[in-house]
């Protein structure tokens, strides 16, 4: 039956997951590469004892041409004493097989069925047969050697193999050894590895966590030295750097919003008490009632538009963007500014490039060039003039809106994109200071920036770009 | 004409409840939404307010179970989520109009007879008239007592709008939207500019002045100035 209980559960995290993949590939390699060495020495080995009995039949072979049958036997007796009659054997064979004379073979059980007794009828003297043999008595095998040395004559020699084999065995040990005391090495390598390349993780899941307590301010300081990492470090700083300029920039349009919340709220309850006090006037109550309402809709415009510029900033607007015909969109504004133009006596000069196309939130550049074409009006005088002009360049366009009216004093230039800023001369008309971070807002949501340049009682240029967003993008 | 409405603050409904009966409908009023379902499964209505947070059932839930069952009561959403999702969001549940908190009577009032008009298939006129002036929607001319009057083509809108709510106050925020298909107001005076335009092509030379202002709500087109 199987039990669930003794799977082991291998902890899931990527410093064990990293330490455990380096310590097998390390140890892998290893393998391979000590076996590879392994089975080289073995062949070389094999190769040189080879080679050494070759050697040895050739030099019986010259022994027997000088000096005869005599002279090889004598030679095999001095072999046979300088050595161990376990270790080596010489015997002389005839053409048949038979046994002429011998060293002595009783350590070697079965040695005339296990062997090549014949030497093949073709075979030339310098071409001996090896064979490698095992006998039942001994604890290694044995390499054999038969070669014709003369006429009739045949000489096969025996020597064991247990030098040899113990060399491999040694040699086994100690790579075993290698093998085994890899294991922990290897793993520890790896667990420094991981250590250093999740070191940067944690402390980016560090400073999430402080952030996520409140910490806004927390930064990750630490420089990894992977490139990726650094990455997701740099990223991550980026990231929380955004986080708190929008939470700082929310604090103060609170604080904002609660001031201008305030004066509204402020008017309605004195129009509505005022109504009160007064006697029994339907017209009053009426009067009041309308102002009531006008409050009410100043309010509401001043709370939509600061949640919608909340969205363009933060970038959470989930409005699809779509294909938007600038040029359109522009002469449409403008054919809706018009009576309002002539009312005032203001001329209205449009110059538009026609079919100016760029991809962005439709209502939200309306409100954009509302804002401006709203600005520019509300502060030129009574036969002043208004341009409004769309031009084309190679990366985009440029829409700019000159007036012919206060201007905007040096002083105020810079300030005049925050946000519930008013000059001096803007505080007795409509408005909640909303409009050009408005406009701003959008612009730079849309990849370009709007700037001005004015002179005090001769007008103002607002200039928008409107960057068309490369295909990589 | 029978009107259901479903809110929980009893002053919103209040305030519809009068102008509805003044305007002459009679209107059901629950301020529970499992309540105002279950009256909405098995009376007849013609028409249905409906707001989206309410206590027992929630107003997009109240939507889908009548779609579901195949009630083809049209719907008006009141909220005062303002985004355009939310806005999609209502009418992909089946509402048939969305109108944003805080709104003019006016509005609702208009919007509740154009889903009426809807509802009862009513043909699409080729031409309105009111008083004695005469809009020709299909050569888009105008005709006050014999006389053609010049209108540019939004003037032609703003006018066939006001026609079709003669009798009632039309605010700035309507005509932005339904004449101009702009969701926000862009200040300066364009909305008055072009009344006071139009008024000076139609009302000028005429004994009778058509349109009139509601100070603090908007404009509307009637014969007497009461």
């Amino acid at each position: 039956m199987f039990s669930r209980g003794t799977m082991i559960k291998l902890p899931n995290t990527l410093g064990f997951r990293l330490t455990f993949w380096y310590a097998s590939a390390f140890l892998v390699c290893l393998v391979a590469a000590l076996l590879a060495l392994f089975i080289y020495l073995d062949t070389i080995l094999n190769n040189r004892m080879d080679e050494d009995l070759r050697e040895d039949i050739a030099e019986f072979q010259e022994l027997l041409t000088e000096g005869g049958r005599n002279k090889v036997i004598s030679e095999i007796k001095r072999e046979i004493n300088s050595s161990d009659e376990s270790e080596v054997f010489l015997r002389l064979l005839d053409g048949h097989g038979k046994v002429v004379f011998s060293s002595d073979v009783s350590e070697w059980e079965g040695l005339d069925a296990a062997t090549t007794l014949i030497v093949p009828k073709d075979t030339v003297p310098s071409l001996p047969v090896l064979e490698t043999v095992e006998f039942p008595n001994q604890e290694y095998p044995a390499r054999i050697v038969l070669g014709k040395i003369g006429p009739d004559i045949i000489l096969q020699i025996g020597e064991t193999l247990e030098k040899k084999e113990e060399i491999m065995e040694l040699l086994f040990m100690v790579f075993a050894g290698m093998v085994f005391l890899g294991i922990p090495l290897a793993s520890g390598v790896g667990w420094l590895i991981a250590r250093k390349a999740v070191s940067g993780i944690e402390e980016v899941s560090r400073a999430a966590k402080d952030i996520e307590r409140g910490h806004l301010d927390r930064q990750v300081t630490v420089k990894a030295q992977e490139e990726e990492i650094q990455t997701l470090m740099d990223t991550f700083n980026a990231m929380a750097a955004r986080i708190r300029s929008l939470v700082h920039e929310m604090r103060d349009m609170t604080d904002n919003i609660a001031h201008d919340l305030r004066s509204p709220l402020a008017r309605i309850r004195a129009m509505s008490e005022a109504a009160l006090s007064e006697n029994d006037s339907t017209k009053g109550y009426k009067n009041a009632a309308m102002d009531t309402i006008k409050e009410c809709d100043r309010l509401m415009h001043l709370i939509n538009t600061t949640l919608d510029m909340a969205e363009v900033d933060a970038g959470v607007t989930h409005t699809k963007k779509e294909r938007v015909n600038l040029s359109q969109l522009l002469a449409d504004l403008c054919e809706l500014f018009e009576a309002a133009a002539e009312e005032k006596h203001i001329t209205l000069k449009v110059t538009l490039e026609p079919n100016c196309h760029i991809v962005g939130d439709k209502h939200h550049l309306q409100r954009m060039v509302a804002n401006l074409l709203d600005n520019a009006m509300k502060y030129t005088t009574s036969e002043g003039q208004v341009s409004i002009e769309l031009a084309r360049f190679p990366h985009g366009f440029c829409l700019t809106i000159a007036d012919t009216g206060l201007g905007i004093p040096l002083s105020d230039q810079d300030r005049i994109f925050d946000r519930f800023f008013r000059c001096d001369h803007s505080r007795s008309l409509d408005g909640c200071g909303l409009g050009l971070s408005f406009a701003r807002s959008v612009a730079r949501a849309h990849g370009g920036d709007i700037t001005v340049t004015s002179e005090s009682s001769k007008g103002s240029i607002f200039t928008s770009t409107f960057p068309i967003a490369s295909p990589a993008k | 004409m029978r009107i259901l409405l479903i809110e929980d603050d009893q002053v919103i409904a209040d305030f519809i409840q009068k102008g509805m009966k003044e305007a002459g409908f009679s209107i059901d009023h629950f301020d529970d939404g499992l309540v105002g379902l279950h009256a909405a499964l098995t009376q007849d209505y013609d028409v249905g307010i409906l707001d989206l947070m309410l206590p027992g059932l929630d107003g997009l839930s109240i939507l889908d179970r009548l779609r579901q069952e195949k009630k083809d009561l049209p719907i008006i959403i009141l909220s005062a989520k303002r985004t355009v999702d939310d806005r999609i969001t209502g009418l992909r549940h089946g509402g048939d109009d969305y109108l944003i908190k805080p709104f003019s009577f006016s509005e609702l009032l208009a919007r509740v007879e154009s889903l009426l008009r809807r509802a009862q298939h009513v043909v699409e006129p080729t031409s309105l008239s009111f008083h004695d002036l005469t809009l020709d929607l299909l050569a888009r001319t105008v005709v006050r007592s014999g006389t053609k009057i010049d209108l540019q083509p939004k003037e032609f809108t703003l006018l066939e709008y006001m026609i079709r709510n003669a009798g009632h106050v039309v605010s700035k925020t309507m005509i932005m939207e339904r004449v101009w298909d702009y969701n926000f107001d862009p200040g300066t005076n364009v909305v008055e500019a072009r009344i006071s335009k139009l008024r000076e092509k139609m009302d000028k030379g005429f004994e009778v002045p058509l349109i009139h202002t509601v100070r603090g709500l908007g404009y509307v087109l009637k014969r007497n100035n009461d």
